[in-house]
C-alpha cells in the first residue's frame, strides 16, 4: 500500500471527525474515498504501526486520532463556529489543547482535577490560555514509555 | 496527562496509583507545548516527527530533563 493513499485516508478521517464531531467508521472513510474497506482497514493498520493512529482492539476501528478521541474522555473540547458549538473528545488534556491547537481558534477544555474531581475549565482566547480554577498539569510517563501504554498514557 | 488544583493534588494521585511523581507544567507551557506539537496536524504534509525534531520541539519549550527524552 502507497504511503500517499495512507496519507489521504489518514487526512479525509481527521476532515470527517471535525465535520462530524465524531470519529467516522472505517465504512465511512471508504464510502467517502470510494474505495473498498479492506483498503482503509490495511491503511489504519499501517498507521498505527507508525504510531499515527490508535486502533481499538477488537474492531480495528480507529480509538485515537490524536489529539481527539473516538470515545467519551472527561476532556470536553468546545469552540464556536457560526454562532454554534462544535464539541470532541482530548485523549489527555494536552491532547485537548491540541485539538484547539489544530483548529486554529479559541475555545475551551471541560475536565476535572485528576485527583479531586473539582470542575475545571482551560479556556484558550486570542492565544492566550487561563484555567479556572488554576491548575497544573502533570505528565506521569517519561517520554521514552509514552507509547508502552499509549492508552493509559 | 492529566490536569489537577494543586501540587498536593498531584502528590495524592500519585500516591494512590504508586507512581512516582513526573514532570509538571502550568498551564501556558501545556498549551504552547499543544499548540507546537498539534499545530500542523491537519496539514497533508504532515509526518510524524523523528527523535531529533521532537527533542528539538521539547528543547525550545525548555523541556530539557531526562523526563522528556524519547530515546
Amino acid at each position: 500500500m502507497s504511503e500517499d493513499f495512507k496519507n489521504r485516508v489518514r487526512v479525509r478521517l481527521y476532515q470527517l471527525f471535525l465535520e462530524l464531531g465524531r470519529c467516522p467508521s472505517m465504512a465511512e472513510v471508504a464510502a467517502d474515498l470510494r474505495c473498498p474497506v479492506s483498503e482503509v482497514a490495511t491503511a489504519f493498520q499501517g498507521l498505527a504501526a507508525a504510531h499515527m493512529l490508535v486502533l481499538q482492539p477488537g474492531s480495528g476501528e480507529v480509538l485515537m486520532a490524536n489529539p481527539l478521541s473516538a470515545v467519551p474522555t472527561p476532556f470536553v473540547v468546545e469552540t464556536q463556529a457560526d454562532g454554534a458549538t462544535r464539541s470532541w473528545y482530548g485523549n489527555c488534556i494536552w491532547d485537548a489543547l491540541g485539538v484547539i491547537a489544530m483548529l486554529h481558534g479559541d475555545g475551551r477544555v471541560l475536565t476535572s482535577c485528576g485527583c479531586c474531581g473539582e470542575s475545571m475549565t482551560v479556556s484558550v482566547g486570542h492565544g492566550e490560555v487561563e484555567a479556572t480554577p488554576p491548575g497544573i498539569v502533570h505528565f506521569a510517563i517519561p517520554a521514552r514509555h509514552w507509547w508502552d501504554d499509549i492508552v493509559f498514557n | 496527562m492529566l490536569i489537577f488544583r494543586s501540587e498536593e493534588h498531584i502528590d495524592k494521585w500519585c500516591k494512590a496509583w504508586r507512581l512516582p511523581r513526573g514532570a509538571t507544567l502550568s498551564v501556558e507551557q501545556a498549551w504552547k507545548l499543544a499548540h507546537t506539537w498539534y499545530g500542523d496536524r491537519m496539514s497533508p504534509d504532515w509526518r510524524r516527527r523523528t527523535v531529533d525534531e521532537a527533542h528539538e520541539l521539547f528543547r525550545s519549550l525548555g523541556l530539557t530533563s531526562e523526563f522528556w527524552r524519547l530515546a
